[in-house]
């Protein structure tokens, strides 16, 4: 399998007021195409920074990121959301879905933003996949934890992203929905090959990757 | 899609949607009415003087051409002079006195005989023409705006006037009364402000008032039709100038409105730009959602402001009938324009903030 993420010394310093923050101290991990790794360490050890930048969402002080062939270091920031529309998917702890609009147009909304307009057959096979075919016209307040991840799942992959990157995502719930979450993700990953970048703290979450990627104080500490 | 979000964020939060929306509504109903009243006084003034039915007016050296400012008299015996030039069939002497209790009213001071030859004479809704000194005509509009009837004594100028008739309105002035009790009240004789001179034929008008140009040639003499076309806002610099300011203050209104409402909906919605953003949606995606959010809410407050002002309108005329206010689809297309403009003015800054923002600082809103 060839590598989809690669980074090389990757630094983010964010400034907190008059104090720099060093967030990452030079990160070098590799993620191949169909992978599914787990990134796990203590709060503040920069895991969501090094998801942000592989997302496009931040651009990183030093170093390179090469996804899919595309170095982010040397890509504007408008370049980087263009990037971001075809090739990444994201899931939050927190959802994140808008809460103004229904899980169908929630799921629909992101193949409008990529531009290719809506394909009714990968919705619905999306919707089968992740089974909330009765809660499409719910909106996010009239649905469960587990639920709104669903619809957030659905979101994240209905345009076929090459990455999934998930923040956290069983962080919010019970552990019924968990385990139905991280399921929902394993099956992404194991039958449609989908490579999936996980951030997480519970360790049962991070048992279900093909990898763990453990970071402390900004660094990789183990692989 | 991008539709969809746009409604249903408008729908979640009707407070501000209804807020945002009247505030389009009263700007765009300010706009028309006032401009509307403008021209409404200015043209029902001017089609009640081309009512009188004259061809030429005849007025003093320096005479203003709004009437209502010109009290200078002028001898009456000018008059017989007029009449003797060719092609002229009569001539109305009327001394203009001003009521300004109750409203700023100008008074026809008029000789009833010469004032019909020139008008073709009044209609009576009710009553008869003037029997005694103190006796007053008043039109059908100022008789319903002010509850008076045939027979009613009403109080003008400091002196008690029985109405002795109701007429049609349309002959120049809305209140009329006999020329010797206005020069008793002005304390002059045999003094008019204004000639209304008739010709055999309209055709004739220009000849005619090349022959009074030749008798009296310092003395004003407009064709009426030549004043018709002078009596618009655009000759009225002051009007222009109100219009200008009170269309400018409409507008502000609207701006600053569109612009709080969709500023406090960036902050509000943060978090939900940040979503948008991290699905990829580009800055533009950003703006024209909040452009086109900020139009829907002006589009719903122009269709409010065209009915607020339709309904207005009728609400004014029945309190004030001797108002006119002249709803035109000239100043409608305005009002919606300067109404879209200033909205977009308005709702451009938000949405260039929001399209800026950080999207990891906006996923991290709480």
């Amino acid at each position: 399998m060839e590598p989809i993420i690669v980074t090389r010394d990757l630094k983010k310093v964010y400034r907190l007021g008059k104090v720099d923050v060093q967030a990452l101290r030079g990160v070098d991990c590799t993620v191949h195409e169909g992978e599914l790794v787990a990134v796990v360490g203590p709060s503040g050890c920069g895991k969501s920074t090094l998801l942000h930048i592989l997302g496009g969402l931040t651009g990183p002080t030093s170093g390179d990121v090469l996804v899919d062939g595309n170095d982010f270091s040397k890509m504007t920031d408008a370049d980087r959301t263009r990037f971001r529309r075809h090739t990444i998917g994201f899931v939050f702890q927190r959802f994140n879905l808008l809460p103004t609009l229904t899980a169908r147009n929630n799921i629909a909304i992101a193949q409008d933003i990529q531009g290719n307009g809506f394909n009714p057959h990968r919705f619905q096979a999306v919707v089968e996949m992740l089974g909330i075919q009765a809660k499409l016209d719910h909106r996010p307040f009239a649905l469960s934890g587990g639920e709104q991840q669903r619809v957030a799942i659905a979101r994240a992959v209905i345009c076929e992203p090459k990455i999934l990157l998930a923040d956290e995502p069983t962080g919010n719930l019970d552990t019924e929905n968990s385990q139905s979450v991280l399921n929902m993700l394993r099956d992404l990953n194991r039958s449609f090959g989908q490579t999936i970048l996980m951030i997480t703290h519970n360790p049962e979450a991070a048992a279900v990757a093909d990898r763990i990627i453990r970071m402390r104080d900004g660094r990789i500490v183990s692989d | 899609m991008i539709n969809k979000l746009i409604v249903s964020n408008i729908l979640h939060r009707p407070i501000r949607t209804v807020v945002s929306a009247l505030a389009v509504a009263i700007e765009v109903a300010m706009v028309m009415l006032f401009v509307g009243l403008c021209h409404g006084i200015v043209n029902e003034s001017a089609q009640r003087l081309e009512g009188v039915g004259a061809d030429i007016m005849v007025q003093p050296p320096g005479a203003s051409f709004l009437l209502a400012f010109s009290q200078a008299p002028m001898p009456v015996k000018i008059g017989d002079r007029l009449k003797e030039i060719p092609h002229v069939l009569a001539v109305a002497p009327v001394l203009f006195n001003f009521n300004s209790s109750g409203g700023l009213n100008i008074i026809y001071g008029i000789d009833m005989p010469s004032f019909d030859r020139v008008t073709g004479g009044f209609v009576y809704h009710d009553g008869g023409p003037f029997q005694n000194p103190y006796d007053i005509l008043v039109d059908d509009l100022y008789a319903r705006a002010n509850h008076i009837k045939v027979g009613q004594t009403i109080s003008l100028l400091n002196h008690e006037f029985h109405v002795c008739g109701i007429v049609e309105h349309g002959k120049g002035a809305r209140l009329f009364i006999p020329m010797s009790t206005a020069e008793d009240l002005l304390q002059v004789q045999d003094k008019a402000s204004i000639f209304f001179v008739k010709c055999t034929e309209p055709g004739y008008t220009d000849e005619v008032s090349d022959a009074i140009h030749q008798l009296l040639q310092k003395y004003q003499v407009s064709p009426v039709k030549e004043w018709m076309s002078l009596m618009t806002s655009n000759n009225l610099p002051a009007l222009n100038a109100f219009i200008t300011v009170i269309v400018a203050i409409a507008v502000g209104i609207g701006f600053l409105v569109i612009f709080l409402s969709m500023y406090t909906t960036i902050t509000e919605r943060t978090r939900e730009i940040g979503i948008l953003k991290s699905l990829g949606a580009s800055k533009g995606y950003i703006i024209a959602v909040i452009l086109r959010e900020a139009g829907l809410l002006t589009a719903v407050g122009i269709i409010v402001g065209y009915l607020i002002a339709a309904v207005a309108r009728k609400a004014i005329l029945g309190a004030f009938p001797t108002l006119s206010i002249e709803l035109t689809m000239e100043w409608a297309l305005y009002a919606a324009i300067l109404a879209l403009a200033g909205s977009t003015l308005g709702a451009f800054y938000p949405a260039l903030r929001a399209a800026q923002l950080d999207p990891v600082d906006a996923l991290a809103y709480e």
